[in-house]
């Protein structure tokens, strides 16, 4: 029992823990992030997840980017700029032709299968 | 509904909804507004055109602008000049691009086969538990199997908290499962939702399913869908093969395994999509056990050698008129010896001689499905499985010999439809199954034949996502045991989106196989006694009758951003009868009708969290509270820990590396009177409780087409030291290698690799 004790014990310390975070400095914002699949999504929320991102959460339907920062130690633009030079737009950045050209197949989101009618 | 009629509906949920519908776009020009600028008018609906598809996504070629659609389907977009076309996609259905110039006219789009899967989940659960289901059902994905890289069912639980597996006696090496604190025969297998692990096979069926065939498992506890049949008592678990009509499934998919104690295995998974309706998958499994370990120095190989190869060959043909119709054969062979190191094939078994263990097991299975959906009423569908086995096993342990066939032949015809709206759902349906079985234990026949007509019919009603019930009821005639009726009920209520409390309520009724069930006991040299005197029964003993009542609640929460869930459940599960298997006098097994009270609570709490990114926790503990009563005095059972907590961490990094550990508790289980080494009786205590510990590494390339792994089991190297009582003259009367509490095996150390071919 006195193990059991102790895990209960610990877990209630990390919840403790996490819920005295100062909860001022943080902003809930959505960029549009173009892509097109799962891989995509894989590699959006790596590039979004840099110093300061508490959470990223890419929706391959909406090409929403629901993104949780500190401002004061990061900023939306540069969040931006992260996730585009990964290969993909990002809010008002634009991703750089190299890095576009690189991203595999099927994550070609500007020539999207348009196949004819 | 946990438990769907077809495997297919079960393996991808809106998979149904995805071959029927089809997406029809209309899109208008409206009016051109100013130069340059353009507003775009459209609904977006199904193929029939009268429901709409609200929120499905609408963008522009190039990339730039988008909307969604309202609950009317309907979409305004205004546009620059330069778009050349509009890109439509909604869940469950194909993006379709519709060039502008074409916008405005009808446009059919090409049917949806199957629901796309992604190639790559991103940051998918390898367990999930869901919280829309009427049953609680813990999801076992292919994520989860890798944890624990071995090999077949019984290994692939040891990352389960739910599962308790150990080894059933110290010479076969088989594994047994224990759920709800009751032993793994009193949990229904099924694969792809056809009773598979019955019978003779209950102990050996464990090792007959690989691990790499498997897709995903579904695992829930308690009383489990009439639909299914009246078996499971503890609970069902659900195995998913590698479907090789699914997009994510690899042509090739080729696994090779290798561990320090002397095991090799391979596997080998080809699929072939001939068209969008016919496609095959072979799956072939060789392993071999080649060394001689004896990690405890007792002098008996820690697992026999031997080699077992499995091969199954499917086939699956869906029609657009919504037919469909699979298929499959399965045959394994299998050819174990052990026993002490000096056993040679053949050598006598008298006193002064090696003691030899030595089993042979030949096994065919053949089944069908043969399903109807109808594509204008997605709601409508039937089906009706077949499923045909063929068992022989011959195992000598010692002296004794074994030996069985089993012919089984099973029916389930399924019908499925609503009553007025789609809140109520209605199954019903007819099964009939036919078991006959022929064993010789020790020289004494038994024979039996089992014929089960049933029929069954089960009603759901859903309130939203709020509110849901699931009664079902069958009734089934047993040639040997009569009529009897199986009342099963579920619960669900949402009363928040990430909170739901479930409830479950059944009956259950099985046959025990005394023998198959308890091979265990023939490695020790116990004596077999049979107490059975109703006459014309299985045995001379009654089915064993169980109602099982559980409760739990899931919660599923965002703490610092991060996800987690917290889970607790409680079951209770009351024998009216149970065939009891007596081991409290030392030197005998005794089976009887239960003649008094038989119980076993069960509790569960377990916690997942994702602390920080890519790093997965999960803590859980478990209680179980089970009792018999054996001869008149009421004892808890032996060898169930009654407590069990369990630790896990994953860790992912960005460049495909996985890290896995568990931690494991076990505490201590009651041993009943037995007889030590020196032959003293020692009075019925408590074994000691231990840790465990299993870590791997692996590292994908190529989005997880190549994979190498390394891991270690039992990592402290724990073990159970008086494995095997007697073990220096295994022909007197205190040899017993049936007590079992611990870990029969030293640390082991494994490779692998696993490698896909798209």
């Amino acid at each position: 029992m006195k193990r059991i004790t102790a895990i209960i014990a610990l877990l209630l310390c990390s919840l403790g823990f996490a819920s005295a975070q100062d909860k001022k400095d943080i902003v809930t914002e959505k960029i549009k992030v173009s892509g097109t699949c799962g891989q995509c999504k894989k590699r959006i929320e790596d590039a979004a997840y840099i110093s300061g991102v508490k959470r990223a959460e890419w929706d391959k339907n909406t090409k929403e980017l629901t993104i949780t920062y500190r401002p004061s130690k990061t900023s939306l633009k540069q969040i931006e700029e992260h996730i585009a030079q990964a290969g993909h737009d990002a809010g008002e950045v634009r991703a750089p032709e190299k890095s576009y050209q690189e991203l595999p197949e099927c994550c070609a989101y500007k020539e999207e299968h348009a196949h004819d009618h | 509904m946990t438990i769907r009629p077809w495997s297919r509906i079960a393996a991808t949920g809106s998979l149904v909804a995805g071959t029927i519908l089809l997406l029809s776009g209309f899109a208008s020009e409206a009016s051109a507004q100013g130069a340059g600028q353009k507003q775009i008018t459209g609904v977006v609906s199904d193929e029939s055109g009268t429901d709409p598809l609200p929120g499905a996504t609408v963008q522009t070629l190039p990339a730039g602008y988008a909307t969604l659609t309202d609950t009317a389907g309907r979409f305004i977009l205004e546009v620059p000049d330069t778009v050349r076309a509009l890109v439509i996609s909604f869940v469950g259905y194909e993006n379709d691009t519709i060039p502008l110039s074409a916008a405005g006219g009808r446009i059919r789009l090409q049917p949806v086969k199957a629901l796309k899967e992604v190639t790559v989940e991103s940051r998918k659960k390898s367990t999930e538990i869901s919280l829309l289901s009427t049953a609680k059902v813990e999801k076992i994905g292919t994520a989860e199997l890798m944890k624990a890289a071995c090999c077949n069912l019984s290994e692939s639980f040891e990352t389960t908290p739910s599962v308790d597996v150990g080894f059933t006696d110290a010479v076969s090496g088989y594994k047994q499962i224990q759920m709800l604190g009751l032993a793994g025969t009193y949990t229904a297998f099924t694969r792809e939702n056809i009773p598979d692990i019955r019978g003779l096979a209950a102990i050996t069926g464990l090792t007959f399913t690989p691990g790499a065939w498997v897709e995903s498992m579904q695992l829930s506890k308690g009383a489990g869908s009439v639909v299914n049949g009246y078996e499971g008592t503890a609970g069902q678990i659900n195995v998913e093969w590698r479907k090789p009509f699914e997009e994510k499934e690899p042509v090739l998919y080729l696994n090779g395994y290798q561990n320090s104690q002397g095991r090799t295995e391979g596997n080998l998974v080809l699929n072939h999509r001939f068209n969008n309706k016919l496609s095959t998958g072979l799956l072939l499994h060789g392993r071999s056990d080649w060394a001689r370990v004896d990690q405890n120095k007792d002098g008996f190989l820690d697992q026999p050698l031997g080699r077992t190869l499995a091969g199954s060959n499917r086939w699956f043909f869906f029609h657009p008129s919504g037919w469909e119709v699979q298929g499959g054969i399965k045959g394994i062979v299998l050819d174990n010896t052990g026993g002490q190191k000096g056993y040679r094939e053949g050598m006598e078994q008298v006193a002064g001689s090696y003691w030899g263990y030595r089993q042979q097991v030949k096994r065919i299975e053949g089944w069908a499905k043969i399903g109807k959906v109808f594509p204008r009423k997605v709601w409508k569908s039937m089906g009706l499985q077949l499923s045909g086995t063929y068992h022989d096993q011959e195992s000598r342990y010692g002296s004794r010999s074994y030996d069985a066939d089993q012919r089984s032949f099973y029916a389930n015809y399924i019908y499925q439809s609503i009553i007025g709206n789609t809140s109520h759902q209605i199954k019903g349906g007819a099964s009939f199954m036919a078991d006959a079985y022929r064993e010789r234990f020790t020289g004494m026949p038994y024979r039996r034949t089992e014929y089960v007509p049933g029929v069954f019919a089960e009603y759901s009603y859903n309130y939203l996502d709020r509110f849901n019930v699931v009664a079902g009821l069958r009734a089934d005639y047993h040639n040997l045991f009569g009529g009897f009726v199986t009342p099963r009920l579920h619960l669900r209520y949402a009363p928040a989106g990430q909170t739901v409390f479930r409830a479950s309520a059944g009956r259950a009724q099985r046959t025990a196989n005394v023998f198959a069930e308890n091979t265990g006991f023939l490695a020790s040299n116990r004596s077999f006694a049979i107490q059975g005197s109703e006459s014309g029964l299985p045995y001379g003993l009654k089915p064993e009758v169980a109602w099982n009542m559980g409760v739990n609640f899931t919660q599923k929460f965002m703490l610092n951003y991060r996800d987690g869930s917290f889970s607790a459940d409680y079951y209770y599960t009351d024998f009216t009868n149970q065939v009891v298997v007596d081991m409290e006098k030392p030197g005998e097994v005794r089976f009887y009708n239960l003649n008094g009270k038989s119980y076993a609570h069960s509790f569960q709490a377990q916690l997942d969290y994702e602390p920080v990114r890519k790093l997965d926790v999960r803590m859980a503990y478990r209680f179980y509270d089970v009792r018999n009563t054996y001869d008149g005095v009421l004892r808890s059972r032996p060898l169930v820990a009654a407590h069990r907590a369990f630790l896990n961490l994953a860790y992912a990094t960005r460049n495909d590396w996985k890290f896995d550990y568990t931690v494991q508790w076990t505490g201590s289980k009651r041993l009943p009177q037995r007889f030590s080494d020196h032959h003293v009786l020692l009075e019925s205590g408590d074994s000691p409780s231990f840790v465990q510990m299993n870590a791997q590494i692996s590292k994908s390339w190529k989005d997880g087409d190549v994979e190498v792994y390394l891991g270690g089991e039992n990592l402290t190297g724990y073990m159970q030291h008086d494995l095997i009582t007697g073990a220096s003259n295994p022909f007197g009367h205190n040899f017993d290698g049936s007590l079992i509490w611990g870990p029969g095996m030293g640390r082991n150390i494994y490779i692998g690799f696993r490698y896909k071919l798209k």
